[in-house]
């Protein structure tokens, strides 16, 4: 349990998840008055970490629900476990002889089987799917639906309950009702907007790219074994190329990805070879590549005329002696 | 708190945020378990409660600065300043107030005789909570939700002023001045208060004055906010400014995912496939024929497919900036999607739209694609025929074909015959038209001719209409 925003801060940092004062706020008040959450926002801001964080730092089991197109009840909340229920039929044949001995008519012997009908459809033949299964565990946990975006529309009819009662209904038991409600997390890249029945049960949290300084505290927590002045260089890069109008934006695991790249290549800074070699890390379509390289040599110029000595890059020798020249604009097809 | 809280939900629904009550509860249960001295802490915890769709966050932001800015600041400010003023004079307003407190308090003044007002109370205690909600409740009867322009704050601040009766409360100042003297208070200091309780006044009307402009400043958000949504759904695309096409953009883009919506829908309805008997026995043969395993007929996929025909010749130029825009969004919501361009001469630009990033690609279409000329006199005839002619075959019983034109054919053939051809192959037909039905056959009109080969023709001029006609859309 947190007892403040500012405590929810410092747990999430203990668990090496750098946020600002928003999201720690909503979290607060998500655990204090027991409602869901659905966090919104581009690709790769850290949506699904926040919920194993905050599962991590609470202390709570993770149970994760993927969404997908098609995603049904079945898999979702529970099914049936039929083969089961056949097989205990046919085991238990000789005994079903044995209640039914004695009975006169047709109409007894259904009473009687009616009677025991409620064997079959217990607790014992249900195979619980992720919902059920956090609200009948007997500890508190944390669920994540992952990309609620990419269910169908119908599936959020399942969700109601679940969210706002926090319970399930099983029509031939009855409803389980939560023993512990659980910290329910929504994530949703915006594919489709959720209908607002589903969004009126959760509090919503709209998680952006950060800015500069706090990409920074991320990648030092993140990749701690980066230099300084790399890590700075790097994230000003970042923040420059999500200025450009791309297909895909980098987001904040690409930042981390590029990082873990550089550092594996033991760059030891930005060169503009190195970032060329490693520029699919981060761009995942041609023509950004494309698009960002012009961007780059242009930054790279203007960087070197500004402090020739202070950027000893691999490309420098290059660059020395002659006046910041136009790069050649790079070919196409030789990155991927 | 609540009661600025409910007031606030509302100004959110006047301009256009769907916030619900329940959303409104949360926010109060929100703020219990806060403590609200945090501003940032406090917007954040509204806008979880209250705000539920990122692209209503930038409004939330304005109108949060705008309702929650510190009207009590602005109170405090005036009253501050007042404070100084009595300063500059040689007196200590503190120690004034506190004096006054203390002798009507020890009872030299006759009971009865005090009668002060609750105006005057609240001044002479300084008590600022109270005087911000006398000054709404004021303001409230004074008639503020009808005020409209700058030139009304005079106005409607004087109306405050007297429904508050700051005047009456000002003489009662100077009615308890000459009261207290009379019970020994020295000479300058009743000289005192009578300065105070001018400064009161002034600090009074300051004050209501910037209620008036700050009520008037979310008034007329509002008003702004609605009417340019409003103006957006009922401007004809022929007029629409490069601006407000881009602002359309995720109008368009909800409208091709809802009928991406309808369409997935109906797609899992036929999920559900029969049981496979003959498959099902085989397989459970090994289980002596009990049927262990239940297996299900193939369900049937039935993925629509879409053709689009759009005209981007220069009579509808702005008409198919937006419906390109449209046409786009399509493709990026359906795998199997065509597009195409004419004008007389008919080109595919289905790849263009898949290289592009939506402005590009909107402006290549426009200039042809690289594929046609777009600087001729329209002609569906020709453009039909060359379709009917060489891509015919993208065609067949699942495929939709929308039409987006005007069918101004500048007395060409129309060639109706292709259009019923093609009606023929396809499951559907349809025809957008920018034109009102009434104009349809008239001049070098040839919709008439292509009427009756498609499934649905509408009008089609704004983002009403076509959000009307998605809602009618089966594909």
């Amino acid at each position: 349990m947190f007892e403040s925003v500012e405590m929810v801060q410092k747990q999430l940092e203990e668990q090496g998840y750098i946020c600002d004062k928003r999201i720690a706020t909503v979290v607060f008040l998500a655990n204090r008055l027991e409602k869901p959450v659905l966090v919104e926002g581009p690709a790769g801001v850290g949506k699904t970490e926040l919920a194993k964080v905050v599962a991590a730092a609470t202390g709570r089991p993770l149970i994760r629900l993927q969404c997908y197109e098609g995603l049904d009840e079945a898999k979702a909340l529970y099914e049936w476990e039929y083969s089961k229920q056949l097989l205990y039929t046919q085991i238990l044949k000789e005994k079903i002889g044995e209640v039914m001995q004695g009975t006169g008519s047709l109409r007894e012997a259904a009473a009687r089987v009616g009677q025991q009908d409620s064997v079959f459809f217990s607790e014992q033949f249900i195979v619980p799917r992720p919902l059920m299964h956090a609200i009948t565990t007997d500890e508190p946990c944390a669920l994540l639906i992952d990309e609620v975006d990419k269910s169908d529309p119908e599936f959020e009819a399942f969700l109601l309950e679940v969210l706002s009662d926090f319970q399930v209904t099983v029509p031939e038991i009855g409803t389980f009702a939560a023993k512990h409600r659980p910290l329910v997390f929504l994530t949703s890249n915006d594919a489709r907007e959720m209908s607002d029945a589903l969004k009126r049960r959760c509090l919503h949290l709209w998680i952006d790219y950060p800015d500069e300084a706090a990409e920074l505290r991320i990648l030092q927590a993140k990749v701690p074994g980066m230099d300084q002045k790399l890590a700075a260089d790097l994230v000003a890069m970042m923040q420059r190329l999500r200025q450009l109008d791309l297909k895909k934006t980098p987001s904040i695991a690409e930042t981390i990805d590029w990082a873990r790249a550089l550092l594996a290549l033991n760059a030891e800074s930005l060169g503009e070879q190195a970032v060329r070699d490693t520029m699919s890390v981060i761009l995942k379509y041609e023509a950004d590549i494309r698009k960002a390289q012009q961007e780059l040599s242009r930054m790279m110029t203007a960087r070197a005329a500004v402090t020739p000595a202070a950027v000893p890059t691999p490309s420098a020798p290059a660059a020395t002696g002659t006046p910041p020249a136009p790069v050649a604009p790079p070919k196409k097809g030789t990155l991927h | 708190m609540q009661r600025k809280i409910i007031e606030f939900a509302n100004l959110l629904r006047k301009s256009g945020l769907r916030v619900s009550v329940a959303e409104a509860i949360d926010a109060f249960q929100a703020l219990e378990e806060l403590s609200i001295d945090d501003r940032e802490v406090f917007r954040d915890a509204l806008r979880a409660s209250l705000v539920k769709r990122g692209d209503d966050v930038p409004t939330y932001d304005q109108l949060f600065d705008l309702y929650w800015s510190g009207f009590h600041d602005n109170l405090k400010g005036a009253f501050e300043a007042a404070a100084g003023a009595l300063a500059d004079d040689g007196i200590d307003m503190e120690q004034l107030l506190q004096k006054i407190r203390e002798m009507l308090e020890s009872g030299q003044v006759p009971e009865g005789e005090v009668d002060l007002s609750d105006l005057a109370r609240a001044l002479l205690t300084g008590d600022l909570s109270e005087l911000e909600q006398m000054i709404r409740a004021a303001a409230t009867q004074a008639g503020v939700a009808r005020i409209e322009n700058m030139l009304q704050i005079g106005f409607f601040g004087r109306r405050t002023l007297e429904a508050m009766n700051a005047e009456g409360a000002t003489r009662e100042l100077r009615d308890l001045a000459a009261r207290l003297r009379a019970v020994g208070m020295g000479d300058a200091e009743a000289e005192a208060i009578g300065r105070l309780a001018e400064r009161f006044f002034e600090a009074l009307r300051q004050s209501v004055r910037s209620f008036m402009e700050r009520e008037l400043q979310t008034r007329n958000f509002e008003y702004m906010e609605k009417f340019r949504r409003e103006a957006l759904f009922e401007k004809s695309f022929y007029s629409l400014t490069e601006d407000e096409i881009a602002r359309m953009r995720e109008v368009v883009n909800r409208l091709a995912q809802r009928i991406k919506n309808v369409m997935s829908i109906r797609r899992r309805r036929r999920k559900k496939g029969k049981l496979d008997l003959h498959t099902m026995l085989r397989r459970n043969m090994a289980r002596g024929g009990m049927p262990f395993e239940l297996v299900f007929k193939e369900k049937r996929k039935d993925r629509p497919k879409l053709v689009i025909l759009c005209d981007v010749s220069s009579s509808v130029a702005n008409v198919s900036r937006f419906m390109l825009q449209f046409v786009y969004s399509l493709q990026e919501c359906f795998t199997k999607i065509r597009s195409f361009v004419f004008v007389a001469e008919l080109g595919e630009v289905t790849q263009v739209f898949h290289d592009h990033e939506v402005g590009k690609a909107i402006e290549e279409a426009l200039e042809g694609g690289g594929v046609i000329n777009v600087y001729t006199r329209s002609n569906f005839g020709m453009a039909f025929h060359t379709f009917w002619r060489d891509f015919l075959s993208a065609v067949d019983a699942k495929t939709t074909v929308l039409v987006l034109g005007d069918a101004r054919n500048n007395y060409n053939d129309p060639k109706a015959w292709c259009l019923r051809d093609l009606h023929n192959k396809a499951k559907n037909v349809i025809w957008l038209n920018p034109e009102s039905p009434s104009a349809w056959g008239f001049g070098d009109s040839v919709m008439d001719k292509y009427l009756p080969y498609t499934t649905l023709a509408e009008e089609c001029r704004n983002l009403r209409q076509l959000s009307r006609i998605v809602d009618k859309l089966v594909l």
